[in-house]
């Protein structure tokens, strides 16, 4: 019990410290801290998703980031999302790419936010949208990018575009 | 299922809730000047109009509350590979 009380510490500190070091580098680096944990996250995208299934099928290949995530003991459960005025879950935009909306609800970099009051949308948050990219790139073979539209209280709404 | 509610009485129709929501669940009705729920099935829970509301008029229930996960000490089992 002493063990895993431990470790649930270690996590906090951890997480709290992710969360200050986020906030403190934005200030300093500016657009560049973003870049550094996109590009993180993608790293992680791309080195989780090693032999995941591969798929042309959006639906698909979200299906599969969530189970990249589950094996990887990753708490960041997402579910798509569809307006009632919209009929069909996935979207093309004028560019040609599909979309499609995603709800976060369990998030550690939220939580970890929150628990010193630091802004969400900051560069951690972006650690996410590296993670998709790289890991789609892998599943797909096409560049993704997730855009934060909404980030709220319990829950945060995001659009996942795909190149076709 | 989840259920959303805007006591009418406490509502002062500042439109909050109708600018922060990010999949138009409200409607502002010109005639009460209150706002109301007018697409409950596209509410996400993100619960930001619960609270941006200065008078605490909007309630959630049935929703998916988020894992308060440093206080888990499975999912702190899990991570420790990350550690």
């Amino acid at each position: 019990m002493d063990e895993i009380l431990k470790k649930r510490r270690t996590l906090q500190e951890t997480m709290n410290f992710m969360a200050a070091l986020s906030a403190g580098i934005e200030p300093i680096l500016g657009r560049g801290a973003n870049s550094m944990t996109m590009s993180a996250g993608r790293s992680l995208g791309r080195k989780f998703s090693e032999g995941a299934q591969q798929t042309d099928d959006l639906m698909e290949a979200i299906s599969e980031v969530r189970k990249i995530l589950m094996k990887n003991h990753c708490l960041w459960g997402f579910e798509p999302f569809k307006p009632a005025s919209q009929s069909e879950m996935i979207t093309v935009n004028d560019k040609g790419q599909s979309e499609i909306q995603l709800v976060f609800r369990d998030c550690m970099i939220r939580q970890s936010l929150f628990r010193f009051g630091h802004p969400q949308e900051g560069s951690l948050c972006n650690m996410m949208y590296g993670f998709f990219a790289g890991a789609l790139e892998s599943i797909m073979g096409k560049n993704a990018t997730l855009e934060i539209k909404h980030a709220g209280e319990n829950a945060c709404l995001k659009v996942l575009t795909v190149d076709g | 299922m989840l259920e959303m509610k805007i006591k009418e009485k406490a509502c002062r129709g500042c439109k909050l809730c109708l600018d922060v929501c990010p999949t138009e669940c409200f409607i502002f009705n010109d005639e009460t000047e209150k706002a109301e729920v007018s697409v409950l099935e596209n509410c996400i829970a993100c619960l930001s109009c619960d609270y941006i509301c200065p008078s605490g008029a909007i309630t959630h229930n049935n929703h998916h509350v988020v894992a308060n996960f440093y206080r888990n000490i499975h999912f702190s089992q899990r991570m420790e590979k990350f550690l």
